[in-house]
């Protein structure tokens, strides 16, 4: 049972590439969807024996690297960590997978695109099932692979070209720390398996572990989770991923890639406890991020780069508390905001499928008549993503700020974090706003045929609605059972709560006031201090250019870093040392001089025979001369 | 020792060679400084059979006389068959094999 949650997503992966034309499309969606729910309930099954009844379960499958003192197994791990992160997995792969048969129905490549999605989810739970560092690799860089792979679907755009070596090329930066710190961890320890890792780091108090090597381990760690998991600097694949179709943004780039790095955090607890300098770097990293993707997504026009955005501050929020030691609370985090994002991600993909692929809101609105359905979930969705009372997200994410004021050595994290509450809340707010409850901006044509899809598309928009609602009350007794809340006054409890209503309230306010006030303005034509208006619109398009263009991130790292780095290689390493120096020291360079010097030396063959016998008479008087001296 | 004879012998073979050497214009000279210089080294041999009081070297001289000669009708026999297809028999106009 354990061996058939891998099995079943391969199988399914296997079968609708290679065969996808005899299976056809409707057969492809039925069998990836069927194979992909059977995992489900076997992961629902193993989180019984292994949370529920707590027993870990170790298999070990055959040997795999056996070179003197290093021995890896391939082998399986079902911890509490591993089951909790296999239901989000299947679930969310599973309601995609159901969703996809639906939104992407007249694409021509449905068994391919079903296939990838399903290698995707099998390398996702190789990623979190191994228990060694090894076989987490494989899943690690598969999941990169398949993002790969599914952003760049529509493989004819030349924008999804672009966005799938984007993600590749940047979350390789990551997984070279991660290999690093394989490395160095083969050097520390001899091992790549979790369990000796782990038992060895026990003797730590004793002073038997290098401090250095383990703070080294931690940062590189750390950077292959900044890769993957979109933290400050390593962050900008993840808008550009959004080029995939919308079922791809879900399953990736809500639910488990971007998890990944987390998860990884997560795993590698014991080290980071090792390491309090790595901790503090981590909840700062992850503090600014939180903050940073907050304010961008409250400027994005596009549906699916405003949750891109938000999903990008949530993983702030995740890596931020793995760095004050709470990983159950990240874990809980991680599995609620796989729910909702899901949703958001879902929904806004309903919303895009009924106004014809239309992703701008500023050419929505008034959507709310028509997609009714779609409307609650987005708002179900909205409001657990800010952390509204008894949704999900609140059970986590107050959690995480309670925890934070906490730590008095790093309340500016609080504050961050706090302030991002209040901006989530607000974009959150504006989105659903800007797409349904506003006047209509978009085409009458389009505007009268939006209507809500077929089952396949509400089903799992449903379902993850109700996980949604019930997931964080649900778990928190599971998730949670070990962590202490702590004890603060209710003033501060409360902040994060009024600061998020603040700020829903106020993007309602904004909206609605700009709309009336524009409307004011070009009935009566006031316009007053004209200068002073200026200066304030001039400010206002500056700050606004700024954060929409996300802190000018992509255009700093392409102009002094991406540029350079071009110019360097075809300066530099192309045509000075591969063109120049490597080919004048090498064949070119040696065979030009040989042809000159045989040139020159044909050349004392002039044809006069008076040459030859002076050339003959002095070689014969050195000859003698030098016969002399040996 | 007598190193006057050997002076002159030495002398003669430089001068043949220069001949060679410098000669830019008349193949027949150069054939007159080759004949020199197997004179010059015929001169030498007699000297040195006399010093050293040996007869090998006199029966090299007779040797040698006899190839010049020979060497001399050849060569010239070259320069006839040269003379009757170029026309000309000019050192400077023998430069058809270059390197």
């Amino acid at each position: 049972m354990y061996i058939l949650v891998l099995f079943m997503p391969l199988l399914s992966a296997i079968v609708s590439g290679f065969f996808g034309r005899k299976i056809g499309v409707k057969g492809a969606g039925v069998l990836t969807s069927s194979c992909i729910v059977i995992s489900l309930i076997v992961s629902c099954c193993i989180f019984y024996e292994t949370v529920l009844n707590s027993s870990v379960t170790y298999i070990k499958l055959w040997r795999w690297f056996d070179s003197e003192l290093l021995t890896t197994h391939f082998g399986l791990q079902f911890d509490s960590l591993t089951s909790t992160m296999l239901i989000v997995i299947t679930t969310i792969s599973a309601l995609v997978h159901i969703y996809s048969t639906g939104y992407m129905s007249g694409d021509p490549h449905i068994p391919r695109f079903m296939s990838y999605l399903s290698l995707f989810t099998f390398l996702m739970i190789v990623l979190v099932t191994s228990d060694n560092y090894v076989q987490l690799f494989i899943g690690w860089e598969g999941v990169g692979l398949c993002s790969y792979l599914l952003i760049n679907f529509w493989l004819t755009r030349i924008q999804a070209n672009k966005a799938a070596m984007k993600a590749m090329l940047i979350n390789r930066v990551g997984d070279i720390g991660l290999v690093l710190a394989m490395i160095k961890i083969i050097e520390e320890f001899g091992a790549l398996e979790f369990s000796t890792i782990y038992s060895l780091l026990s003797l730590n108090q004793i002073g038997y572990i290098n401090k250095e090597g383990i703070t080294i381990i931690c940062l590189l760690l750390f950077i292959g989770a900044v890769g993957k998991s979109a933290q400050l600097g390593l962050h900008t694949w993840l808008p550009d991923a959004m080029e995939g179709p919308t079922p791809v943004s879900a399953l990736i780039h809500a639910a488990t890639m971007v998890t990944a790095g987390v998860f990884l955090i997560i795993r590698s607890g014991p080290f980071f406890e090792g390491s309090p300098l790595v901790l503090t770097i981590i909840t700062i990293v992850g503090a600014l991020t939180a903050l940073f993707a907050a304010t961008v997504g409250v400027t994005q026009n596009d549906l699916k780069k405003v949750v891109a955005y938000s999903t990008c501050s949530q993983l702030g929020y995740m890596v931020m508390i793995c760095g004050l030691s709470n990983y159950s609370v990240s874990l809980f985090h991680l599995m609620n905001h796989a729910f909702f994002k899901a949703l958001l991600f879902l929904s806004a993909g309903s919303v895009i499928h009924a106004v014809s692929d239309e992703q701008d809101m500023r050419k929505m609105g008034g959507l709310i008549k028509s997609l009714s359905f779609t409307y609650v979930m987005i708002l179900i969705g909205s409001l657990s993503l800010m952390g509204f009372p008894y949704l999900t997200g609140f059970y986590s994410k107050d959690l995480i700020l309670e925890l934070i004021y906490e730590k008095y050595y790093i309340a500016f994290a609080y504050w961050l974090g706090s302030f991002s509450a209040l901006l989530t809340a607000f974009y959150s707010i504006r989105l659903v706003y800007l797409t349904f409850i506003t006047n209509t901006n978009s085409k009458k044509r389009i505007f009268i045929r939006a209507h809500e899809s077929n089952w396949n598309i509400t089903l799992p928009l449903l379902l993850l609605a109700f996980g949604s609602i019930f997931v964080g009350y649900f778990g928190k007794e599971l998730i949670l059972s070990n962590i202490i809340p702590p004890i603060i006054s209710n003033s501060v409890k409360v902040v994060p709560l009024l600061l998020s209503l603040l700020g829903a309230l106020l993007a309602f306010v904004v909206y609605d006031y700009i709309s009336l006030k524009l409307k004011f303005i070009r009935i009566r034509g006031l316009v007053e201090k004209a200068e002073w208006r200026g200066l304030m619109l001039d400010l206002y398009y500056m700050v606004y250019t700024f954060f929409n263009s996300a802190w000018q991130f992509n255009y700093v790292i392409n102009h002094f870093i991406v540029l350079n780095i071009l110019n360097f290689a075809h300066l530099v390493t192309y045509r000075i040392i591969d063109r120049g120096l490597l080919e004048i020291i090498g064949p070119n360079g040696i065979s030009r001089l040989l042809i000159r010097l045989t040139q020159k030396i044909s050349n004392l063959q002039s044809g006069m025979v008076f040459n030859y016998v002076l050339i003959m008479i002095i070689f014969t008087a050195l000859f003698i001369s030098g016969y002399r001296y040996f | 020792m007598d190193y006057k004879y050997t002076r002159v012998g030495v002398i003669l073979l430089i001068l043949g060679v220069l001949g060679v050497v410098l000669n830019r214009k008349n193949l027949i000279i150069m054939l007159m400084s080759i004949e020199l210089m197997l004179l010059a080294v015929s001169f030498l041999f007699l000297k040195i059979s006399k010093v050293i009081d040996n007869i090998i070297g006199q029966i090299f001289t007779l040797m040698i006389l006899t190839v010049a000669a020979a060497e001399s009708a050849i060569g010239l026999a070259i320069f006839v068959a040269y003379y009757r297809i170029r026309g000309t028999i000019g050192v400077s106009s023998l430069n058809l094999l270059r390197g």
